[in-house]
Order: C-alpha cells, then sequence, then structure tokens
C-alpha cells in the first residue's frame, strides 16, 4: 500500500499549546483523508481528535484546513492531493476558536443563522392549506440549490471578511437567508433585506470568491449575496452605507463611461455556457478590462467545474433578465457584478 | 444534577419531531440531548425518499395499499395495528414539514413530486432531490431553533436510570468538557437511531452504535426482533456508502469476476431489477463461491456502461459523484466493486404505537415515563424487513406521536429523582476506561467485531457461523475489560467516546446473533441458509431478549393483527 506523511497541527487545550506532529498513514487507492486520519487516530495515536459522521459529504462534520484550503476530509481523495512526495499538511479550520486538536467551536458561525432568523416566517393570521402550498418550479429552482448546505463551515473557515470581523454573517447564513427571501411561503421579505442590509450584512461582503471555491455543495454563496443586494435596492432599501457606496460607484461608473463598455460585451455574447472564452477572444476597446489577468483568472476557476460554469451562466442571464425590466436597475446590478469579477 | 420537565435524547428526525410537539405547550421545559450537533445527524444522509399516499402523480394510491406494501415488505412480521398508524397519517405528516418550508422537490403543476420506489406499488415516495433526509433536518432544526428548545449539544447519555419501572432520568456526559451529571426528567424519550455500526460494511453513519438501544437493556428492558438487519446490495466497497437504487434502475448491470450478469441464476425475469435482499444474497453467493473481484474477491462489478455517458450524466449525478469522491472510480471509465452493505436496523427498543416503552409481556407492562421512537424503537412497523422510504416516515410520524402522548402523560407524572448510587454504573466505567493499561486496543477489538459480524452473522447466516461468531463475541467481550485508551484527558475525548461506543456494540451483536441463532427460519432481513424458507408456524412472533449475567434470555410476543379501520391483512408469500 501507498504511504503519505502528514502533518497536522494540533492543540492541547490542558497546555494550551499548539504543535504541529507529523504522521505516516498507509492508504489505498480511493481512499480520503478521512480514512487517514481515522487510521492515525485507531493504529497511532487516540488522541488525535477530529469530528467525523457521515463519511460522504453529507453530515458537514468534518470540514478543515488541508493544504491550507477548508474542505471536507470526507470527500478529499488523497491521490487527488499528494504532491511530489510533500507532506499533506492538516489543520483546523480558520475564524474558529480551536476546541482541541481539529475541533473547533462553531457557535459563532451557527449564531449568525439565528440572528438572521433562517426559518420560514409564514404569513400571519392564515392558517396553512390542508394540503401543500404550490410552489411555482421557476421559483424553486431560483434558491433550491442554497438548501442543500449542508452547514459544514467551510466558507465560513475562508471568508475573508469573518476574519476581519466575527460579526459579519458570513456566507452561508446569507445564502440560507437568500432562500427565505425568495421562498413566496415567506412573510418577510422585506424586514429580511432591511435588517441583511445592515452593517455585518450583505454589504460587507468583499467579494472574494473564497466562499464559492470552499463549498463542497451547490451553494455558491457569494452569488446568493449579490442577488441579495440588488434585491434589497430593488426594495427601495438604501440607506445604509453599502448600497449608497454601490450607487455612487454606479455614477462614478457612468461618468467614466466605463460601466457601458464593461457590461455591453457581456450582454451582446449571450447566455451561453462557453461565453467566457468568447468573451475573452473580443480585443478592442473596454474589454481589455475584461482581459485582465483577474478576470481571466477568474473566468479559469469559473470553467473548472460544472457549479463554476453554471455560476458564470447565470450571471448572464441575471443581467440579460435585469436589463429587460430595468436599465437603471440592470446598470447597478452589472456594475456590481463585473466588478466583482474585475476584483480577481 | 440538571433536571427537565421532558428530556429527548437524539436529534435526527424522530427526536427533532418529538421536540417540537413538547414545545407546543409552552408551560413544558423540554430539552433535546445530541452526541453529534443536530444537524450531523444520520437522518441526513437519507436519500432517496419519504412515502406517503398523497396521489400527486397518480390517483390509485390510497393509505390501505400502502400499509398493504409495508405489511408484505415486512414479510408479515410487522404489527398491522402500527403499520396502518404509519400509512394513515403519512400525508398529513408532509403536509405539515411542507409548511414548514421542507424543499421538496415540485411537479410542474406546483405540487409536491412524487415518485416510484422498490417495494412500494405505487409512487408515493415525496422526495427532495437525492437529500431528503437532509432537507427534513434542516427544516426541523430550523423550527427548533425558532422555538427556542434547549439542545444540550454534543453531550453523551450513557445510562437510563429507572426504578420499579418507572423512568427518572439519565446520566450524560459533556463531551466537551468531560463533566460527567445527571438529568432527571419526568419523561425520557429516547431516539438514538440504528446498530450498523457492528458491520464492516455499512451505510450507517459513525454515531449509529446503539446507544440507546443498549441503555434500556441494562436497565432491565427487553430488546424486540434484533436479529432483522437489512442488507442493501450495493454499497461501495470497503466504505460500504450507499449507491443509489437508482442506478440500478437506470439499467447498470451486476458481474462477477467471469464477467457474467449472474443474476440470471437467481431472478432470470427481474434480473439486477429483483428485490433488494435477493440481489444481495446473490452477490454474496458469488463471492462466497469465489468468483468476486479485485484482489480481494470481496466485491462484484457495477457495468454503467450500457446506460450510456449521456444518460448517466443526466439520470446518476449523485452515482457519479459518489463513486469518484468516495471510491476513486469514474463510472464513465470503469467498473464500480460494489458490495452488499449493512443499513437499516428493524430491532430495537419495544414500544406502543404512542412511543411508550413497553416489556411486551403478559401484562403488556408498560415503562412509566420512558419513550422510543425512530430506529432505536420497534413499535413495530417494518417487522423482518423495512421497505424504503418508510423510515423516514416513522420517524416524523411516531416522533410526533410520541411527542404529544408526553405532552399529555407529563402533567400527571411525579416529580423524579436520582441518586448519587445512580451515576456509579457510568462512572465506574469510564473510570476504568480512562486508566485501563492492558495490552487491548479498541480499533483492533472494534474491527474484529465488525469482520466477524459481517461474514458469520450477516447476509447469510447458519447454525455452524452463529457460533462462531458468537464464540469470538465472547472473546472480544473479554478483551473489552482489558483495553487501554491513549487519551486519558477530559476534553472532547473522542477515544473515550468511541470506546464506549464499542463496549455497545459488543453488548447489542451478542443480541443479534443469539436471536439469529434462535430464529430457525428465513424472514425478511433474515436468512438462514440451513432453514431457507419461512415459517409462520412456529416463527410469526416477535423476539424479545432480555439481559441476564449470562447473556440474553429469549421470549417471545405475537405479532399484532389487529388494525382499527380495516381487517388485517392475512398472511401471503412475499413474492414480487
Ligand atoms: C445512506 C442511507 C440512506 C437512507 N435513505 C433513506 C430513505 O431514502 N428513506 C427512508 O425512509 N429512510 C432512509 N434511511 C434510513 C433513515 O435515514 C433512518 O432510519 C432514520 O433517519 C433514523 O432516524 P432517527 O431519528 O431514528 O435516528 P438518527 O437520525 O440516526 O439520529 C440518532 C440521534 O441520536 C443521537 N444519539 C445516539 N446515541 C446517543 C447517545 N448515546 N447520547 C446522545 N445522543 C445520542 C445522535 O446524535 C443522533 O442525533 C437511510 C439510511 C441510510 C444510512
Ligand atoms: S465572497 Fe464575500 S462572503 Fe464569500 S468569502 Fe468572500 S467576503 Fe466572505
Ligand atoms: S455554504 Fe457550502 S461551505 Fe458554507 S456551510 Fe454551507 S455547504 Fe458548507
Ligand atoms: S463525515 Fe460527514 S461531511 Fe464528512
Amino acid at each position: 500500500m501507498p504511504k503519505q506523511d502528514f502533518v497536522i497541527e494540533r492543540y492541547d487545550p490542558v497546555t494550551e499549546r499548539s504543535y504541529e506532529q507529523q504522521f505516516t498513514a498507509e492508504y489505498e487507492p480511493g481512499q480520503t483523508v478521512l480514512d487517514c486520519l481515522n487510521s492515525i487516530k485507531w493504529t497511532q495515536d487516540g488522541t488525535l481528535s477530529f469530528r467525523w459522521s457521515c463519511r460522504h459529504a453529507i453530515c458537514g462534520s468534518c470540514a478543515m484546513k488541508v493544504n491550507g484550503r477548508s474542505m471536507l476530509a470526507c470527500k478529499t481523495q488523497v491521490t487527488d492531493i499528494v504532491d511530489r512526495g510533500d507532506p499533506i499538511r492538516v489543520a483546523p479550520m480558520g475564524n474558529q476558536k480551536v476546541v482541541k486538536d481539529l475541533v473547533v467551536d462553531i457557535s459563532n458561525f451557527l449564531d449568525a443563522f439565528e440572528r438572521a432568523e433562517t426559518w420560514l416566517q409564514e404569513l400571519p393570521d392564515q392558517d396553512p392549506p390542508s394540503r401543500e402550498y404550490r410552489t411555482d418550479k421557476e421559483e424553486f429552482d431560483r434558491w433550491s440549490h442554497t438548501a442543500t448546505c449542508i452547514h459544514c463551515g467551510a466558507c465560513y473557515s475562508d471568508c475573508t471578511v469573518v476574519a476581519a470581523d466575527p460579526k459579519f454573517l458570513g456566507p452561508a447564513a446569507l445564502a440560507k437567508a437568500y432562500r427565505f427571501v425568495f421562498d413566496s411561503r415567506d412573510s418577510k421579505k422585506h424586514e429580511r433585506l432591511e435588517f441583511l442590509s445592515e452593517k455585518h450584512g450583505i454589504w460587507d461582503c468583499t467579494r472574494c470568491f473564497m466562499c464559492i471555491e470552499a463549498c463542497p455543495k451547490d451553494v455558491l454563496p457569494m452569488d446568493a449575496i449579490m442577488e441579495l443586494r440588488t434585491e434589497a435596492m430593488r426594495e427601495g432599501i438604501t440607506n445604509n452605507h453599502g448600497s449608497r457606496h454601490s450607487n455612487a460607484f454606479r455614477g462614478g461608473v457612468r461618468k467614466r463611461g466605463r460601466l457601458d463598455e464593461a457590461t455591453l460585451p457581456i450582454l451582446s455574447a449571450g447566455v451561453r455556457l462557453g461565453a467566457i472564452p468568447e468573451l475573452i477572444g473580443y480585443t478592442p476597446g473596454a474589454l481589455r478590462l475584461l482581459k485582465s489577468r483577474k478576470l481571466i483568472m477568474a473566468a479559469k476557476r469559473h470553467g473548472a467545474n460544472r457549479e463554476g460554469r453554471r455560476q458564470v451562466r447565470r450571471i448572464f442571464d441575471e443581467v440579460e433578465a435585469e436589463k429587460a425590466r430595468s436599465a437603471v436597475d440592470a446598470e447597478a446590478f452589472a456594475a456590481e457584478r463585473s466588478s466583482a469579477l474585475m476584483a480577481h | 444534577m440538571l433536571e427537565h420537565g421532558v428530556l429527548i435524547v437524539g436529534s435526527g428526525l424522530a427526536g427533532m419531531r418529538a421536540a417540537l410537539e413538547v414545545s407546543e405547550d409552552p408551560d413544558l421545559d423540554v430539552a433535546l440531548l445530541t452526541k453529534v450537533h443536530p444537524l450531523r445527524s444520520h437522518s441526513g444522509a437519507a436519500q432517496g425518499g419519504i412515502a406517503a399516499s398523497l396521489n400527486n402523480s397518480n390517483d390509485e394510491d390510497s393509505w390501505e395499499l400502502h400499509m398493504y406494501d409495508t405489511v408484505k415488505g415486512a414479510d408479515f412480521l410487522a404489527d398491522q395495528n402500527a403499520a396502518e398508524i404509519l400509512a394513515r397519517e403519512a400525508p398529513e405528516n408532509i403536509f405539515e414539514l411542507e409548511h414548514w418550508g421542507c424543499a421538496f422537490s415540485r411537479l410542474e403543476n406546483g405540487l409536491i413530486a412524487q415518485r416510484r420506489f422498490g417495494g412500494h406499488t405505487q409512487p408515493r415516495a415525496v422526495y427532495a432531490a437525492d437529500r431528503t433526509g437532509h432537507a427534513l433536518l434542516t427544516v426541523l432544526f430550523e423550527q427548533l431553533f425558532r422555538r427556542g428548545v434547549k439542545v444540550y449539544s454534543e453531550w453523551y447519555a450513557l445510562d437510563l436510570v429507572l426504578r420499579d419501572n418507572v423512568c427518572q432520568g439519565v446520566v450524560v456526559y459533556d463531551i466537551l468538557t468531560g463533566q460527567i451529571d445527571a438529568i432527571a426528567a419526568k419523561a425520557v424519550l429516547f431516539a438514538t437511531g440504528g446498530y450498523g455500526r457492528a458491520f464492516q460494511t455499512t451505510t450507517n453513519a459513525a454515531a449509529s452504535t446503539g446507544d440507546g438501544i443498549v441503555m434500556a437493556y441494562r436497565a432491565g428492558i427487553p430488546l424486540e426482533d434484533m436479529e432483522f438487519v437489512q442488507f442493501h446490495p450495493t454499497g461501495l466497497q470497503g466504505s460500504g456508502i450507499l449507491l443509489s437504487e437508482a442506478a440500478r434502475g437506470e439499467g447498470a448491470h451486476i458481474l462477477n469476476a467471469e464477467g457474467r450478469r449472474f443474476m440470471e441464476d437467481y431472478a432470470p425475469e427481474r434480473m439486477e431489477l429483483a428485490p433488494r435482499d435477493i440481489v444481495a444474497r446473490a452477490e454474496q453467493t458469488e463471492i462466497d463461491e469465489g468468483r468476486g473481484v479485485t484482489d480481494k474477491k470481496d466485491s462484484v462489478f457495477m457495468d454503467f456502461s450500457p446506460i450510456g455517458e449521456e444518460r448517466i450524466r443526466y439520470a446518476l449525478p449523485s452515482v457519479l459523484h459518489l463513486a469518484r469522491d468516495f471510491a476513486g472510480i469514474d463510472p464513465l471509465q470503469a467498473p464500480v466493486p460494489i458490495q452488499p452493505t449493512a443499513h437499516y436496523s428493524m430491532g430495537g427498543i419495544p414500544c406502543d404505537v404512542d412511543g411508550m416503552v413497553r416489556l411486551k409481556d403478559q401484562n403488556d407492562t408498560p415503562i412509566v415515563g420512558f419513550y422510543a421512537a425512530g430506529e432505536c424503537s420497534c413499535v413495530s412497523v417494518h417487522g423482518a424487513n423495512r421497505l424504503g422510504t418508510n423510515s423516514l416516515l416513522e420517524a416524523v410520524v411516531f416522533g410526533r406521536r410520541a411527542g404529544r402522548a408526553i405532552r399529555t402523560a407529563v402533567r400527571d407524572l411525579a416529580p423524579t429523582r436520582i441518586e448519587e448510587g445512580d451515576l456509579q454504573r457510568a462512572v465506574a466505567e469510564v473510570d476504568r476506561l480512562l486508566k485501563g493499561d492492558g495490552p487491548e486496543r479498541a480499533g483492533a477489538i472494534r474491527q474484529e467485531l465488525r469482520e466477524v459480524m459481517m461474514i458469520d452473522c450477516g447476509v447469510f447466516r447458519t447454525r455452524p457461523q452463529l457460533e462462531n461468531c458468537l464464540s469470538t463475541l465472547k472473546n472480544l467481550q473479554e478483551r473489552y475489560q482489558r483495553i487501554a485508551i491513549d487519551d486519558k484527558g477530559w476534553q472532547f475525548n473522542t477515544d473515550l467516546v468511541e470506546a464506549i461506543e464499542l463496549g455497545h456494540m459488543l453488548e447489542y451483536a451478542e443480541v443479534i446473533i443469539t436471536g439469529a441463532l434462535a430464529r430457525e427460519e428465513s424472514r425478511g432481513g433474515h436468512f438462514r441458509k440451513d432453514f431457507p424458507t419461512r415459517d409462520d408456524q412456529r416463527w410469526h412472533k416477535h423476539t424479545l431478549a432480555y439481559r441476564t449475567d449470562d447473556g440474553p434470555r429469549l421470549a417471545y410476543a405475537d405479532v399484532n393483527m389487529q388494525p382499527q379501520y380495516r381487517d388485517p391483512f392475512p398472511l401471503e408469500e412475499r413474492k414480487y
């Protein structure tokens, strides 16, 4: 059986000491980082502590940092991450207090859901129907991907804003709030958007993409946050720092004439999957912007997997739909979008 | 010492549903205690669906058909009064969950979508894509959060305290701090899940170690029908992780080492689409007779090539992901080795249709203030074999009923008390494990236990195999007395928790083996090669196993044949 070295970041709560420890584990092809951790625990050092339960990426217990990025240990094939015999580095999730070894205190992460009241708030004084509420399939498709969140915290662990502001609601709670904003069974859409527009909410996100990268499911938290911003503006919730900034930005962009340059090709290239390479093929004018290395990186990243492609396509869909509905909104939206892309 | 009016142990679907029901009464003080965070509970792993005769995809379904399918699937060992309630109350439970916001998949007309599922004659599986359990678990947790129910998350229940058949409370262990304490409660509900972890290959999560079942057993309550364990034919080799039933449905072939579709020898007409237990037994026969694949010859191949790439991508995305992520195999490129995998635990703590635990003896003696629901209980709706999508339903329907029963009963219950001595057993056990310095390691004992259970008490059983299994187990139990664990600390000691769980596995495994040895017939999940047919004359009855110092003592109870709203379904051959 092949052997693999692991360097594990450990923490002893009694001595309050952090240290690194190296182990070697045998593994069979097909086995995961979690399998190796368990084999270390069961045959070498029973004190090594971590959480796990389902073994197949559904219970959300086993998120940790593997070679610096947050992911589920049970969903990470050893053979996928071995790199020229280097040890695999395993550490606890970030942005949360370490309890012991790879176990962190998730209460801050979970509190955010409570603060955002992420549960259905029915219409008041109205008995529910004797059968189910009908849910339009289009509406369902709009939010159902955000309901796949397994609350693993990987996004929260890598979020650059949580690192600076522990009160930031964070990607997962915001993505979950998105779901209730767009669920027609919920009665609190406006109140939710008002709350989400306050400090520590949707306007604090720096669109760094980390949550989208970390998420082992289909949630696309950053996307949800961007759509919440548009929806909040559409609902006229503008009396807050974030949306004022956004309006100013929109004005500035317009004056410089950049917005149209930046969005026009997106709009005209249409919504096809392959649109990104095409866009990059446009050379003149403002498209140099889009050709910036950062955008290409973002596009590449997005091109890397199915979710990514879907995300890009959705951006285009949204831009088009917005444009059709209201020119002003579409501009704001596109400005948000393109600056999100260009931020990388 | 802590105290609550009502304590629910276990936060899967059954536990959370019960807690919500109790919390309807604002005067009641209810708390939920769980060894993994509620959102991590095993219920979240359920993929396929939850059954209810809503008639959204057709108009021929009825609760009676649902009940019939359930009773037949159970190989007629289900209690018919319970199966009737399960089927009758299914629709209202689904609507309630939907009103709370559950993300069920939809039809074009906006109604909840339904699909077909093995053993059900009608398309009655309500689902949320391939993550039904996750959607249900999430919505129940949201409601729990909303109502501010007190949750002891990552607390481990160690012991059940009974006095003269009256429940007093539970001895608990705070995993984070290592503190042992007791929670006195007038009513306690166990919803601690199944016991599949005693088998080498299993779909079950790490937490499914039969804790609640063993706590009840040690407190003097018999365990019912523990020998009935369901094996699913399509577990990934090694891990046992479940590959969806849809793989067979879409036309994947199952091949032995000779590359032959061996199902033609076992079920020439239905081939791979034969019922789960028949396919699992066919696979096991091929493996036992040396026609298994891979180096270990312990599995057979599932070949996806007949389906075609486009269709696989469209219809089986989760299978693609599972095989790639958890076995490192791309089904588009290579066949996937699969094995029978322990999937569902039919047996458990005997209780009535309101969750009240009863000894099922001549007087049907109740244990006052003690309730059970979900996979750890044995109502029994699943009898010898549960149908897919019926267990999520059971957890919800009977979780709710138990919650209701508790809500009314608890008003009349006297306050309970826990004494210093009640903590004794648990404290001594933890102390022994922490101080033990013997030569044995828990990991090795667990490994041997799971292997022998899989081989000798698995898909096929014979007297010599079961006797071998029992003597191996006795030896493992002895070795367990001499184990040492590495982690001697108090804080978040998972080494200790795993060792306690191993103790539970060693205890209930003995009940499974003993029940299987006695039951000289084949029915549902229990297949005796030396008694390959069902024997209603002798064995149309439930097993009850009482704990004694010399091992389980067996007694038997009649199967309930008295549904309330219709005539019972008479026994017939279970044929598909
Ligand atoms: C892969 C898979 C797929 C499945 N698919 C389906 C399906 O499609 N349809 C269907 O109907 N059924 C399905 N099942 C079965 C179904 O998921 C379970 O039967 C059901 O979820 C059990 O729910 P529960 O509430 O009884 O227990 P669980 O969800 O197992 O919860 C047990 C709870 O008890 C707690 N607990 C246990 N011991 C202790 C202790 N000592 N102290 C404190 N807390 C404790 C745990 O923390 C957990 O919260 C599937 C099962 C598996 C494994
Ligand atoms: S995109 Fe926003 S929410 Fe996501 S990780 Fe970056 S800052 Fe956090
Ligand atoms: S959004 Fe994704 S990464 Fe974040 S908690 Fe949910 S599943 Fe995990
Ligand atoms: S163990 Fe459940 S998500 Fe990894």
